[in-house]
């Protein structure tokens, strides 16, 4: 390996080769980042901005804890997210991969089709479900229940539904994957050494399914840390997450530097959160990456 | 010796496909026993129940004589080698020999002391514990398979085509391996193979099977040279399948006539006669190797007249085919030494001796 890399390097063949992804990567991704970066360094003032190039943004974000609890919030949801999701996804995708084999593809079907459905119509879906003269209350009191919904919408709790409902089908899909190519004599194996059902899934399945697990898992989290529109329909604009801070400061307060400041802020986070739980969970030790 | 393994007419359909007819075998403790036959025989199908991992729809299976309907394959006293192995790509070699053991909750000492001794027996090498199961060669992985199936010494181990994946080379190794650890551990095998040359090899005992049903139960040597019907016969090696009419049939032997044999006597002893053989049309066995030259003048208990049409050197022996008078061709396989070379065009007469002939009924 290590004689390799240089080599490939100085070859001019394989530079040309890269060419057009590293143009690309560099001007849709590198150069927005950079630019946010240094917008950082600049001041906005009477909705203007000012290229004054201090440290002034960045005083502000570290002196006030405000930010700071609504990042945590965010981190909090978004992880309560991924958890809910996992649980919810893995006996849907265990049966989609095992016992309904026959209905496998129209159920794929049906998953896919509420996952492509517009985020908004579904979102505000949702909140006429919910809402205090929707059909959640209707048939609550219909059934002589108290209309206990009116407390659910416009709670963290009507976001959290919301997240998962939107991102629930991402888990789906990389856990089927993952549990549909686990090879089923691993399984009988499994039994055959001596272990019942729970302890074949705790044991080989589950293990298995570390690289689906996990895939579900980073592009859930990224997803639900910038979710702006749950928050604010279902929640109601309460506890707001950082994107809907983001989105006000760039667009209600108009300060462009805060608001990169604060968009650099959740990435840095975000990644460091991601990079931390790989290292813990260890994908290469058990050579699955692959 | 007393019956580790009693299958009594046992019976499984997939939906309307029939996989086992009515199968009974019994197996002796410490045996090795081959399930040979053709994809679709229900080889597998039968090993699947006697792991556990289906149960039969009529039937009944013992173990060591206790009923095993119902028991669930992680409670039976059996162990399975699997055909793609199974090894656990997420367990080291040490953790994927001791899981068996970690679930009876052995402790740590005696899973590590019991690891070492599988690594001995299957002649690992003891760096491997660290390594996972794709690092490892194909044999080495057969070996750790064997070792997780052997360690919680399980009554019966099931083998189910482990060695079809393997090149030949690498397959005479592990069959000589088997038979050394069938020897060594004195563990009852049940070995599935669609290859009846490895179950020659390896197995006490082969049990024929064919569309769910078994056909022949036997020694290798029975099997080979005492075949239940020209299915098996034909399963293995080559072999002549002359046809005769049986003109009488007594408990004492037959009387026959065939077109192209010329025969002293023409009698044929019972133990050389399949049981259901009667009155009419049958067909009588040779292998290749029991056919010898007959120099001019020298008579055998049996002759027939041929004309070599085609010869192939095999090394030590040299094949030839030859056609009778009648049309029907033989195959022939004699020492390539032998004295009396034949070269094709040679019109020669081919002895046989009564007792290497088997004599079976036409099947439809």
């Amino acid at each position: 390996m290590a004689d390799e890399v240089p080599r490939s390097w100085r070859d001019p063949d394989l530079l040309i080769k890269a060419l057009p992804t590293v143009l690309l990567q560099t001007t849709c991704f590198l150069a927005p980042l950079v630019m946010t970066f240094l917008l950082t360094f600049q001041r906005s003032r009477n909705f203007q901005l000012q290229w004054s190039w201090d440290l002034w943004t960045w005083t502000d974000v570290f002196s006030k804890p405000h930010y700071w609890t609504i990042l945590g919030h965010t981190i909090f949801m978004a992880a309560a997210t991924v958890a809910i999701c996992l649980i919810i996804a893995f006996p849907i995708a265990y049966g989609l991969a095992t016992r309904f084999k026959a209905w496998e593809n129209e159920i794929k079907v049906l998953i896919t089709f509420a996952f492509i459905t517009d985020a908004t119509l579904k979102i505000y879906g949702w909140a006429l479900f919910l809402d205090k003269n929707g059909m959640a209350n209707y048939a609550l009191s219909s059934i002589g229940l108290p209309p206990e919904m009116v407390a659910f919408l416009y709670t963290d709790w009507a976001t959290l539904l919301g997240m998962v409902y939107s991102l629930s089908a991402f888990a789906i899909f990389t856990l089927y994957l993952s549990i549909s190519n686990i090879d089923r004599s691993l399984i009988l194996a499994a039994y055959d050494a001596g272990a019942g059902k729970f302890r074949a899934h705790w044991e080989v399945t589950l293990p298995l399914c570390k690289p689906g697990i996990w895939a579900g898992s980073v592009l859930i989290f990224l997803l639900s840390v910038g979710a702006f529109l749950e928050p604010k329909v279902l929640g109601g604009g309460k506890s707001p997450m950082s994107a809907e801070l983001i989105r006000q400061t760039f667009e209600t307060r108009v300060n462009w530097p805060l608001g990169a400041a604060l968009t650099l802020v959740l990435m840095v986070v975000s990644v460091f959160i991601v990079l931390l739980f790989s290292r813990l969970i260890g994908l290469k030790r058990a050579g699955l990456a692959a | 010796m007393t019956a580790i393994l009693d299958i009594q007419d046992v019976r499984k359909s997939y939906g309307s496909y029939a996989a086992l007819k009515g199968v009974s075998l019994s197996v002796n403790q410490g045996e090795f026993i081959a399930l040979v036959g053709p994809s679709g025989c229900g080889k597998t199908t039968l090993l699947k129940q006697i792991a556990g991992f289906e149960e039969p729809d009529t039937g009944r299976i013992a173990i060591a004589g206790a009923d095993m309907a119902g028991v669930p394959a992680a409670k039976r006293p059996t162990s399975m080698v699997f055909q793609k192995l199974a090894l656990f790509p997420h367990m080291t070699v040490a953790e994927n020999i001791g899981f068996p053991l970690k679930l009876r909750r052995t402790d740590t000492a005696e899973i590590k002391k019991r690891v070492g001794q599988m690594i001995e027996l299957m002649q690992l090498k003891g760096e491997y514990l660290t390594r996972y199961p794709r690092q490892l060669s194909g044999g080495e992985q057969q070996r750790v398979a064997l070792a997780r199936s052997m360690v919680s010494a399980p009554k019966l181990l099931l083998l189910d085509e482990p060695l079809s994946a393997l090149d030949v080379k690498l397959k005479k190794v592990l069959q000589a391996e088997l038979k050394r650890l069938h020897r060594s551990v004195g563990v009852t095998f049940v070995h599935v193979t669609h290859d009846l040359e490895e179950a020659m090899m390896l197995a006490d005992r082969i049990c024929v099977m064919r569309d769910g049903a078994i056909l022949q139960l036997g020694t290798p040597a029975d099997i080979y040279y005492r075949p239940a019907g020209s299915f098996v016969s034909g399963f293995i090696g080559e072999t002549n399948l002359l046809p005769i009419t049986i003109s009488e049939r007594t408990s004492s032997g037959l009387i026959y006539q065939a077109a192209d044999i010329v025969d002293t006597d023409g009698r044929i002893a019972a133990d050389l006669v399949a049981g259901k053989v009667a009155k009419g049309p049958a067909l009588l066995m040779l292998r290749p190797e029991l056919l010898r030259v007959l120099p001019p003048g020298e008579t055998a208990d049996g002759a027939i007249a041929a004309e070599v049409t085609e010869m192939f050197g095999k090394g030590g022996t040299v094949q030839y085919r030859a056609r009778t008078p009648g049309g029907q061709m033989l195959v022939v396989e004699i020492p390539g030494t032998s004295s009396l070379p034949m070269r094709i065009g040679d019109k020669v007469r081919l002895g046989f001796t009564k007792k290497d002939i088997y004599v079976f009924g036409v099947e439809a």
